[in-house]
């Protein structure tokens, strides 16, 4: 089991008469990269905002694990990260003062800072960059941005709401060595998609569709039980039945 | 009609009647400028205060102040015999105050020296020459309607003796009533907007996933716009002083204090405009919908004593007319302890309101 985890339990959520969630069971216990796979409106971002505290379920519940042992989420919070789907930086600020304000938000000592973020800059080769606004960055340099604002104070687990979205195909691959290197260090990454080619490259995947959880756990063992060529076919499925 | 015109017609009433916002703003608003327009504003000046000092036994004077009072353009202070006419006008409790001499009206005016002293306060420059007119028409108007006729000039000559503002310059009672304005409109708009901004960008989800509490978030969002709100208080009061000759005649504290004050009363409020509105342009509008009926019951264009008593207990609620009051009492009139209290506390019971509505509001959740 990872030192941190996270399990929810018929996890639903409601926004007036739209149900977003539909008793939903996650568990990111085991395996350290999961990936929530889905189409745009299946409940992912509701999902992540969920077990980032961001929103209160409407039924259901979510169980936050440190050290094996269930902890309030105020005791986990401190270890969590996350990290938008949407545009989250300020654009009139440089790259350097972004990590400035994340490093007063995470309270980081001097030393600490230094260290950290000079390891984020050399990983993410963002180095030469640290005067440039985040409003000048292209799309993989501002996620990258992004992402060490949200590594910045070096978390036990990550959640990061389609990260790759509207990035360039070098650039995401770049991203997802990134996450490997996380998950190397025993951080835990969730992390949400709607691209099936990045579903492959997860330890454990969640697919949802429609706020329902279709089927869970290692990519290759998930295609074999539905016995489908690919992510997407499964949801292709999905659909023409739903249309049935 | 055109196929393409009626929807763009059907889109943009749906766009915008479909929120909430948007349908207060555009039928409840006019309501509300309905309402102070028609029954509150009014650039006639009535409801003066007015303190008429005479001796017990004089009868003419007493007839002259029955005048006064039912003219309908004045109204009596209360204050004992042996208060200084002065100290009233100071504190605020009267606008004018008229003295008559201590041998009596009458006595006086037949030996051809009857003499009454007008004090006004003429920080408000147009108040004081109203009061000074209505005045002299109501010496004269008495006069007349005792025989004395309309040709002939009253016995009773007026001493008027202008305070604050002795060549009446409109400019030193509008320019602090504009900084004021100025002070209040710059507060209120940019925090509304601040918070508003943070949702619309998204930056919004990425603070309040940080493992900081409700109190830091809100502190560390608001004061760089009383910081900045006392910059442009100061910047406002260089202007008034060097360009405008506005004098400083009270303490530079009670200044100091009282923007300081105000200016955490507006950021509350601008703040309780965030966390309603959903979006800047929503923050904007609700920003002016609070500002509108505020500059306009402050007392700085028209007098809030003319307002209909329900209003008037309204317009105390009024952060601006209350600045308005410390500004106008510490520039002009030497900053009276009493005008500076009274108006202190109630400012910072706003405050208080404001900031502790603002902070129950504030959710660090998207729900």
């Amino acid at each position: 089991m990872n030192s941190f985890s996270i399990k929810t339990e018929n996890l639903s959520k409601s926004f007036g008469a739209v149900k977003a969630l539909k008793g939903v069971s996650f568990d990111f216990s085991e395996g350290l990269l999961h990936g929530l796979i889905g189409s745009n409106g299946a409940g992912k971002t509701t999902a992540m905002r969920l077990l980032a505290g961001l929103l209160r379920p409407s039924s259901g519940s979510i169980t936050y694990f440190k050290d094996g042992k269930a902890a309030d989420f105020a005791e986990f919070r401190p270890g969590l990260a996350y990290m938008p789907q949407q545009a989250s930086l300020y654009p009139d600020l440089s790259i350097e003062e972004h990590l400035e304000f994340f490093r007063a938000l995470y309270r980081l000592d001097a030393e600490t800072y230094a260290r950290r973020s000079a390891g984020l800059l050399e990983i993410t080769r963002l180095g030469k960059f640290l005067k440039r606004r985040a409003g000048q960055l292209s799309g993989g340099m501002y996620k990258k941005l992004g992402l060490m604002c949200a590594l910045l104070q070096s978390p036990s687990a990550l959640l990061l709401d389609e990260p790759t979205n509207g990035v360039d195909p070098i650039s995401r691959r770049e991203f997802w060595e990134l996450l490997y290197g996380l998950a190397a260090d025993r951080v835990l990454v969730i992390v949400s998609t709607a691209y099936m080619d990045e579903a492959e490259r997860c330890a454990r995947v969640h697919l949802l569709d429609d706020g329902t959880l279709l089927a869970s756990g290692e990519p290759r063992a998930v295609l074999e039980e539905a016995g489908a060529a690919g992510f997407e076919e499964i949801f292709i499925r999905r659909g023409k039945g739903a249309e049935r | 009609m055109n196929i393409t015109l009626r929807a763009f017609i059907k889109k943009e009433l749906a766009q915008t009647l479909r929120d909430v916002r948007m349908r207060v703003l555009l039928f409840g608003a006019p309501v509300i400028q309905l309402t102070i327009f028609g029954l509150a504003l009014s650039t006639e000046i009535k409801n003066i205060k007015l303190a008429f000092f005479y001796a017990p036994d004089d009868v003419m004077a007493r007839r002259l102040e029955g005048d006064f009072y039912s003219s309908g353009w004045f109204k009596p202070v209360d204050f004992t015999a042996g208060e200084d006419p002065l100290e009233l006008i100071v504190s605020g409790r009267a606008d004018a105050a008229i003295i008559a001499p201590d041998e009596g009206l009458a006595r006086s005016s037949e030996r051809g020296e009857g003499r009454v002293q007008l004090l006004v306060d003429a920080s408000n420059a147009t108040k004081a020459r109203t009061v000074e007119t209505y005045v002299k028409t109501i010496i004269s108007a008495g006069w007349a309607g005792k025989g004395g006729g309309a040709a002939n000039p009253p016995p009773v000559k007026l001493d008027v003796r202008v305070l604050y503002n002795p060549a009446m310059e409109s400019s030193l009672f509008l320019v602090p009533g504009v900084m004021g304005m100025v002070v209040c409109l710059i507060t209120i708009i940019l925090t509304a907007m601040s918070l508003a901004r943070e949702r619309e960008m998204g930056t919004f989800e990425t603070i309040v996933s940080a493992p900081l509490s409700d109190a830091e978030i809100l502190l560390g969002k608001t004061i760089p716009f009383v910081l900045l709100g006392l910059a442009v208080t100061a910047l406002t009061l260089l202007a008034a002083y060097f360009f405008f000759g506005v004098p400083v005649r009270g303490p530079l504290w009670q200044l100091a204090l009282g923007s300081l004050v105000f200016i955490i009363t507006t950021v509350s409020v601008g703040t309780l405009i965030s966390t309603i509105a959903k979006n800047q342009q929503q923050a904007m509008l609700g920003g002016f919908i609070f500002l509108f009926p505020a500059i306009l019951m402050s007392g700085i264009m028209y007098p809030v004593e003319n307002m209909p008593t329900t209003v008037i207990a309204a317009a105390y609620l009024n952060p601006l007319m209350c600045f308005m009051r410390i500004l106008r009492s510490v520039l002009l009139k030497g900053g009276e302890a009493y005008v500076f209290w009274t108006n202190m506390g109630a400012l910072a019971l706003m405050a208080m309101a404001a900031g502790g509505l603002a902070y129950n509001r504030f959710k660090q959740t998207l729900d």
